[in-house]
């Protein structure tokens, strides 16, 4: 406590005689009134009622008032804010009562100013000879610093909660502009194909990065059907633009001429010369197709090409699994003239052709996250669910994707495309 | 992912830089900032030894890339020397080994 009543101030320490013998004398007569009323801390003597009896000089100064108006004249209560009063009213002075002393409470003083002055107040009842209250001693700590020290560590958890608040806003907006932005890049729905079942799964590794992988479903003529399955390289913004530049490129080329070669070359033309030179090489890997459904037959032809993409797998449908090679077919947007290789496939009922990107492949497994899925592993796997209809293919692939976990750090496109087994109830999906 | 080093020494046909490491996407923008800075005085060769390469993913094909378009810009060759058999399957699914010119080792590679 910084002072108490009937203390004296600490002398000097006179070790080594070092405090000259007047300044000790002057210590030695400064008055038990004078530390009274100078004192660092405000004192002030009520009656049992409330009435000031006695104030000191450092009180009045810090409420700005004059001992003649306060002495006799206000209650302890009438000092008080009135938040303050309420608090004297309701717990203060019913403890006080009580316990016959109370100390270290928080309360606001009311400065003649307007001004309010945080505090904190101690009061002990001061008792006669026979046990009866006389008189109330209290003394008062100005607490200013230490409120404003609470209010500042207040007002900066505010902040920073708000911040957060804002930020995680912030992020949900960002992710949803993104999820847009990501479901721009794709189809919402597959047309219907004669006599061909499709469907796609699209998994994405990060709700703030945009994928740079993609696929379509489109009609061509009235007799063929083109599609497209790719993997722009690298994340982020600058990959989107990519691949939506790549979209695009893919369906406009395929307007004028639907032959993969074509096709595959008028997107290696666009990539080249807009991201030749810039300093940031640009380059995607994708299969381009067409379907020729034979209504006669049942069966559908496949006619594909691909750049730099791993083989789409045929599943047949009694098991084998037929990788469709396209070797040489040079990644798209390297170099300006760039060759590209197509081979041909027909889907018999119950085969499906099965388009996927690298993410599935190079998924992570084992208990250390250290091998790849592998293309070996994804042919077993088809093999396993062969005969089963595009669908249900791309539900199990879903649930294969799902069991990687952590392991699957990349997006990952799917597209299956495939010829029900049983042609009399073809599955609508 | 270990580290990326890259060594660089002169030999008689031009440049020949020891790749050992990850080429991945943390690590393979330090060699193309490497080979940016790169002289490769007309018809010369720059050699890329991959023998000591680790990982390779489309970040370092990205790099190859780029060193393909440097020395092609400076009318010289690349040969890439000791390509793993992991990354040679890379570069075949991508098309790339008709790009670029794989010997087996870098004495193969700068024998004029």
């Amino acid at each position: 406590m910084m002072c108490s009543a009937g203390e004296r101030p600490d002398p000097y320490d006179a070790e080594d005689g070092g405090v000259p013998p007047a300044a000790f004398a002057s210590l030695l007569e400064d008055s038990v009134e004078e530390l009274y009323e100078n004192a660092p801390c405000g004192y002030l003597s009520t009656l049992m009622d409330g009435t000031v009896a006695k104030i000191n000089a450092t009180l009045l100064t810090w409420l700005g008032l004059r001992r003649e108006d306060v002495v006799g004249r206000m209650r302890f209560s009438d000092l008080l804010s009135v938040g303050g009063k309420l608090y004297h009213e309701t717990h203060f002075a019913p403890l006080l009562r009580m316990q016959g002393e109370i100390s270290g409470i928080a309360l606001e003083m009311r400065q003649a100013g307007g001004g309010r002055i945080s505090v904190l107040v101690s009061s002990v009842v001061k008792r006669g000879t026979t046990g009866e209250p006389l008189l109330i001693r209290t003394t008062v700590f100005d607490a200013s610093d230490r409120r404003a020290y609470e209010e500042e560590l207040l007002r900066g958890r505010r902040v920073a909660d708000e911040a957060r608040r804002q930020a995680e806003a912030d992020r949900a907006r960002l992710q949803q502009a993104l999820a847009v932005l990501q479901q721009s890049l794709l189809p919402d729905t597959l047309p219907p194909i004669p006599g061909v079942e499709a469907a796609t799964h699209y998994h994405t590794a990060s709700s703030d990065q945009v994928g740079g992988d993609f696929y379509d479903v489109f009609p061509v003529d009235g007799k063929r059907f083109g599609f497209f399955l790719g993997d722009v390289c690298g994340k982020g913004p600058e990959a989107a633009a990519v691949t939506s530049l790549t979209r695009y490129t893919l369906r406009a080329a395929a307007v004028h001429d639907p032959d993969p070669v074509a096709a595959l070359t008028t997107l290696n033309k666009v990539l080249h010369q807009r991201y030749t030179g810039s300093g940031d090489p640009r380059f995607c890997t994708a299969v381009f197709g067409t379907l020729e459904p034979d209504a006669a037959t049942g069966r559908v032809g496949v006619h594909l090409g691909s750049g730099g993409h791993p083989p789409a797998l045929v599943v047949r449908a009694d098991g084998t699994v037929d990788p469709l090679h396209t070797p040489g077919g040079l990644l798209v947007g390297v170099l300006p003239t760039a060759r590209f290789v197509t081979t041909t496939a027909v889907l018999a009922p119950g085969d499906t052709l099965v388009l996927h990107t690298d993410g599935l492949t190079e998924a992570r497994t084992g208990s250390d996250r250290t091998s790849l899925f592998g293309e070996d592993a994804l042919r077993d796997f088809l093999a396993a669910h062969a005969g089963r209809s595009p669908g249900d293919l791309i539900g199990a692939l879903i649930t294969l994707l799902d069991g990687f976990g952590d392991g699957l750090d990349d997006d990952t496109a799917l597209l299956a495309l495939g010829v029900p087994a049983d042609r009399t109830t073809p599955d609508a999906r | 992912m270990s580290p990326l080093k890259i060594v660089t020494r002169d030999a008689t046909t031009g440049p020949v830089l020891e790749v050992v490491g990850d080429l991945d996407f943390a690590h393979a923008p330090a060699l193309r900032e490497r080979i940016s800075t790169l002289v490769v005085p007309p018809g010369r060769r720059l050699v890329l030894d991959l023998g000591g390469l680790e990982f390779c993913d489309s970040s370092g094909i990205t790099a190859l890339i780029a060193a393909h378009s440097h020395a092609q810009a400076a009318r010289a060759e690349v040969v890439l020397a000791s390509v793993p058999a992991n990354t040679l399957r890379i570069l075949q699914m991508v098309g790339l080994d008709q790009v670029f010119t794989v010997q087996p080792d870098s004495d193969a590679a700068t024998r004029t």
